[in-house]
């Protein structure tokens, strides 16, 4: 370097002179680049569109079995932002992460972009005409040779698209298909057939006093995660009188993390303790084989026989599970559980129907017989889910010819010898029946993003052409199909449509005959290993549906906090015995197969127990699905006697793999350090605190407040230098934080209130802020630093805390510093807190970020050059710098490639290189709303929009809105009790406000007062 | 000779950076002000404003609803041009983008940063005219770019020193975000 500096004659300090001024030219000429760019308008206008205005379809989201109602804003024909159907008797407005990412499965790079036909043993691309041709002849042959050999496996959904599957396969001779759906608990579903009548009934947490799950993880995708989520916050939103949580299990799920207790039994004995709280069992030898603490034990019994009603639930992970719930439906039964908080009236009916895995391990044998000459796959991912023991892709191998509907790559279809790609569920025209009575409309939001075509159409296309069903299908499309169902047929549907939702039911699926069950397995204690292997579903990637959409491959786990990779985790006791630490490579090893990955050191698992998550580490299901291990393949052919796959069956061996692998973790601490960030109070102190004490001493004495009287709790020195006190006391002008200043700029005040009661942890907040804000994902291998040997691969940024979440989920725990079960875990939402006296804005030496007079603290990107000083004054740590360019197409970080980009906000600024970037509040809603106004000539009406995140929100949590006008609702919120700001010792008079999270102490601990 | 060859560059650079400088501070930094492409199609503004009396609002249907103004679809010119004139040059060029259903691939002129939002029917709501902006748009043959388009035209406006005056919120975030 210093030899290159001798011969040009420059010496750094002097090419840094240089550069400088180099860098004026450069900036002046890269303004003024006369890059011609065309305006295309419409050949022929569409109906009731206006360009840059945005139009809004209701539809149904397919994301999990459940079938929410969504609705999709369109602009300018690409669908941009999914929201929760408020008119939805399911999602209530709400939405979960899986159910947002599903834009990212509508623009999936992945997606098959036209038919697809292997040819010479590789994939290539195909037009309809010819792929459809194939597939005639294809289902010709079959029925020439009976047609009893085909097999059509559909990802299970609610609806009438099933009956007419069904109805289509005996049109050819073949058997009703087989409905799929692997992260589906279908233990569960028929214990509550055979208890309640209903394969899910609604978890009504409100009727309750005590709930008792035994990894029943209703907020971790357990059932329809949005309406339980609902209902649990609505429970505990009561505060006094809500129901408390007691979880039983080897680890602590999001909803184990949520729970007030937690009986850590160990895997396969959680019938023991249901027995116990019958009475069949003394406490003592439950506890016993439990290995419970016994007193903490006699402590839940005693409150549940204390409890009227109760309500048990239990998950079927276990392979003894069908003892679990037989149990647990005879408690249901005498608590007075069934019809008050187990409501089978209002069953969730998208469970109905779905084939237990068994189904799927009885074709294996099948296929390896050869007597299956045809498989047909939509939308399901057998070759990944179904685990390796089961042989499932092996088998399905020897079909002679595999037909796959896969929208996007996944293993099952990269096996297949023709694909005919299905439009995504917003392309397509279905219904779904999500509550007895009512169906839930599915219809196009955009124009097909590939060349795709509804399989249902497919199917009508190809019976069309076929001599002997061709009568049958004189219908044109599906569509002309599904209106003639609805009641009122077109007018119906036109009616229905603006709500996605009409009075009606679906057509019944035929019936499959009963499968056979899986062997008995093994008692878990009996199997050879050194700790219990806990294999469960991820939270928002679930069976893997969800690992190609990096919003959720970014989005941390709400319970260990970590991205893009598979973690073994272990509890740090454990770890200590064994020498391991924190990101340490462990192989873990079963008799089905084995795994390396480093280990997370968890305190809410079992010292004998270890646990790994489902749904990373895929083969062949596109470029970001690569990340992780795969669990799957850990598990040993066990299930249950209801013909379910037994996550948990096993023990393992668990060895040091040598070396270590660094967690792409976004936790910096999961300890407060005294800082009273996430704060709670127990049930028994609320009303006693007296007058909320708001009106802080010291605040009346700051400069510049006076003409600034907002409501208490966000009475704040806006910007007090800005003509206040220090200003021309002569002049009439007060600027234009003056709230009579002519602009009328500082007329509100936006504020948002979080009731940390309500908030889980789920993190819905958090994908909900990426699609609204255009946060680009930065964990992806080729978006990492190339040059550290340690910290390359998936997540590689995140291990330097390059996220760029605007909003993340913090979790804290409380207690347990012994490794004792006994800890209390708090979940807060952190996003920029809108300073009223904001740290970053005084260090900004280009004024890019500055308070804007209604309150927001305002990033002007245009202005940044990337100082990252306000970043460093920033208590909350709440400011993300772009390290790459993540928004420019033509860098290789690039994190929206074509064309995930089109769902880009057109009213969000997509930030490139060198620029901080944090929370705005949905600033470009608040000017939407105010031009949105002004436009219909109105003023704004109290709560008329929100912001992404609490519009998402499904536990109703986060209130926004303008805390300078009575009369929207967290202007009441900011003067609850419970209210309080993050470090208010600090003086930033934050605009967020949080209410304390309430404790619900087990009773005997409970203060005597309570 | 090092030495010498040093400062030559570095003076080079430092006059080309002081030259580039002078010239963006007196030039309106980076305009392209009086920028007048020639249009796939040649359309004559004064024509259709001045002599047929046509509103703004009958092409730039979403100028008063939308932050977008719109640009007419090909069926609205052909809804006329498929009688009137339909044997002149330019029209018989417009013609053909419609038979071979193309879109007509206009050059764009006005346009602001990304990180700039216009709303244009807030503006054409609370008064301000085309022109305003557009300049005597209804007499320009060959659509040319008449202001800047540069922040401190539009804040000259906003804090009310234009003429007419206008006056609207100022504050970074009424149009960065």
């Amino acid at each position: 370097m210093s030899t290159e500096t001798e011969s040009t004659g420059i010496k750094r300090r002097d090419f840094l002179k240089v550069v400088g001024g180099g860098a004026a030219v450069a900036a002046s000429i890269g303004c003024s680049s006369d890059r011609v760019e065309k305006l295309i308008p419409y050949l022929v206008s569409p109906d009731n569109t206006v360009p840059g205005v945005s139009t809004y379809y209701a539809t149904t989201c397919r994301g999990c079995a459940a079938s929410c109602g969504v609705i999709a804003e369109t602009r300018d024909g690409r669908t941009t932002k999914l929201e929760g159907n408020p008119a939805h008797p399911l999602n209530r407005g709400a939405l979960c992460a899986t159910g947002q990412a599903e834009l990212q499965a509508l623009y999936n790079p992945d997606r098959y972009r036209s038919p697809m036909i292997r040819k010479n043993g590789k994939l290539v691309a195909a037009k309809w005409d010819e792929a459809l041709q194939l597939f005639s002849q294809k289902l010709g042959q079959t029925r020439s040779r009976g047609a009893n050999n085909a097999v059509f496996i559909n990802q299970h959904e609610s609806g009438s698209f099933p009956a007419f599957l069904d109805q289509w396969l005996s049109d050819y001779g073949m058997p009703p298909h087989i409905s799929y759906d692997s992260g589906v608990d279908t233990a569960a579903i028929a214990a509550h057939t055979a208890a309640y009548g209903v394969a899910w009934p609604r978890f009504d947490f409100g009727a309750t006093t005590l709930i008792i799950s035994f990894g029943g993880d209703f907020l971790d995708g357990w059932g329809p995660s949005v309406p339980q989520q609902l209902d649990w916050a609505d429970a505990r939103a009561k505060l006094v009188g809500a129901p408390r949580l007691v979880y039983v299990g080897a680890r602590r799920s999001l909803t184990g993390l949520n729970a007030d207790s937690w009986l850590d039994c160990k895997p396969g004995t959680e019938v023991s303790i249901a027995r116990a709280l019958s009475g069949d069992m003394p406490v003592a030898q439950a506890a016993q084989a439990s290995g419970v603490d016994a007193a903490r034990l006699q402590s839940v019994v005693d409150e549940y026989r204390a409890a009227k009603p109760g309500l048990v639930i239990a998950g079927g992970h276990v392979a003894n599970s069908t003892d679990l719930f037989t149990v647990v439906a005879a408690l249901n039964h005498s608590n007075g559980a069934v019809g008050t908080s187990i409501r089978p009236d209002q069953a969730i009916l998208g469970y109905e129907g779905i084939a237990p895995a068994a189904e799927l391990r009885a074709l294996v044998d099948r296929m390896n017989a050869g007597s299956v000459s045809l498989i047909m796959v939509r939308g399901a991912n057998p070759a990944y889910n179904m685990p390796r023991s089961t042989g499932f892709a092996q088998a399905m191998a020897k079909v002679p010819f595999k037909v796959s509907f896969a929208s996007i790559m996944n293993d099952t279809s990269e096996m297949c010898d023709l694909i005919l790609p299905d439009h995504h569920s917003l392309e397509q025209w279905g219904d779904a029946e999500p509550v007895r009575g009512t169906l839930s409309l599915q219809q196009p939001a955009m124009d097909p993003v590939f060349d795709s075509l509804a399989t249902s159409d497919v199917l009508i296309k190809v019976a069309k052409g076929d001599p002997a069903n061709a009568a049958k299908y004189a219908l044109p499309d599906y569509r002309t199909w599904l209106i003639a169902r609805i009641p009122g047929g077109d007018e119906g549907m036109a009616t229905a449509l603006p709500k996605g939702i009409v009075a009606g039911s679906s057509l019944a699926r035929t019936a499959r005959p009963a499968s056979s069950a899986f062997a008995a397995a093994p008692d878990i204690a009996s199997t050879s290993g050194d700790l219990f292997l806990f294999v469960y579903h991820h939270p928002v990637l679930g069976d893997g549906r969800g690992a190609n959409k990096p919003w959720l491959q970014e989005l941390p786990d709400p319970v260990t906090k970590l991205t893009w990779q598979t973690v073994v985790e272990m509890h740090p006791l454990t770890a200590a015995k064994m020498g391991l630490d924190n990101s340490d490579l462990v192989t873990v090893t079963t008799s089905a197969g084995k795994l390396t990955a480093p280990v997370y050191l968890y305190l809410g698992i079992r010292q004998d127990t270890v646990a790994v998550a489902t749904g990373r580490g895929h083969v062949n299901a596109g470029r970001y699905a690569k990340a992780g291990e795969n669990a799957y393949d850990l598990l040993p052919l066990a299930g249950n006697s209801a013909g379910g796959i037994a996550m948990v069956s096993t023990k393992a061996s668990v060895t040091k793999a040598g070396g270590s692998m660094l967690l792409a973790t976004t936790e910096g601490s999961a300890r407060q350090h005294l800082r009273d960030i996430a704060r709670a109070i127990p049930i028994g102190e609320l009303g006693l605190a007296g007058e909320p004490k708001h009106a802080e001493p010291q605040e009346e004495h700051l400069p510049g407040d006076a003409s600034h009287e907002f409501l208490p709790g966000l009475r704040s020195p806006v910007a007090n230098d800005a003509q206040g006190d220090f200003g021309d006391p002569a002049s009439k002008d007060k600027g234009m934080y003056d709230p009579n200043h002519w602009s009328h700029m500082a007329q509100r005040r936006w504020a948002m209130t979080i009731d940390l009661a309500r908030c889980t942890g789920c993190a819905a907040c958090v994908t909900a802020c990426y699609a609204e804000n255009n946060i680009p994902t930065v964990g992806a291998e080729w978006q990492g630093p190339q040059i550290m040997p340690d910290r390359t691969g998936f997540g590689a940024n995140i291990t330097r805390s390059r996220e760029m979440a605007w909003i993340r989920l913090e979790r804290y725990y409380e207690g347990g510093e012994d490794g004792s079960a006994d800890f209390e875990t708090r979940f807060i939402p952190m996003m920029c807190q809108h300073c009223g006296n904001a740290p970053c804005e005084p260090v900004c030496p280009v004024y890019a970020t500055y308070h804007a007079p209604d309150g927001l603290n305002v990033q002007v990107y245009n202005r940044c050059v990337g100082t990252r000083y306000c970043s460093n004054n920033c208590p909350y740590k709440v400011r993300y710098f772009n390290w790459f360019g993540y928004g420019e197409p033509h860098r290789s970080q690039y994190a929206f490639p074509e064309p995930l980009n089109w769902q880009l906000n057109p009213d969000v600024t997509v930030r490139g290189k060198g620029v901080m970037e944090k929370c705005s509040m949905c600033v470009q809603r608040i000017r939407g709303a105010e031009h949105r106004a002004k436009l219909e000539n109105r003023p704004l009406r109290p709560d008329e929009f929100t912001t992404a995140c609490a519009e998402a929100c499904p536990s109703r949590a986060i209130t926004f809105g303008d805390a300078a006008d009575e009369s929207w609702s967290v202007t009441r919120l900011i003067k609850d009790e419970r209210a309080y700001h993050v470090f208010e010792e600090l003086n930033t008079f934050t605009a967020v406000v949080y209410l304390k999270k309430v404790n619900h102490p087990a009773p005997a601990t409970a203060p005597a007062h309570a | 000779m090092a030495l010498r060859r040093k400062w030559l560059t570095v003076s080079g650079f430092i006059a080309i950076a002081a030259a580039a400088t002078m010239l963006s501070a007196f030039s309106g930094a980076s305009t392209s002000q009086g920028f007048s492409p020639e249009q796939p199609v040649h359309f004559p503004h004064p024509l259709h404003v001045q002599t047929l009396k046509m509103n703004c609002l009958y092409c730039h249907f979403s100028a008063n609803k939308s932050p977008d103004p719109g640009m007419p679809a090909v069926a609205t010119c052909m809804g006329c041009h498929a009688l009137v004139a339909a044997n002149k040059p330019e029209i018989m060029k417009l013609a053909a983008y419609w038979n071979k259903k193309q879109p007509v691939p206009w050059v764009r002129m006005h346009k602001v940063p990304e990180y700039v939002h216009f709303p244009h029917m807030s503006h054409v709501n609370a008064g301000v005219s085309c022109q305003t902006c557009h300049g005597p748009i209804q007499n320009m043959t060959q659509v040319y770019q008449y202001s800047s388009l540069n922040m401190g035209w539009c804040v000259s406006c906003h804090i009310g020193q234009s003429n007419p005056p206008f006056k609207a919120r100022y504050d970074c975030a009424a149009c960065h975000y």
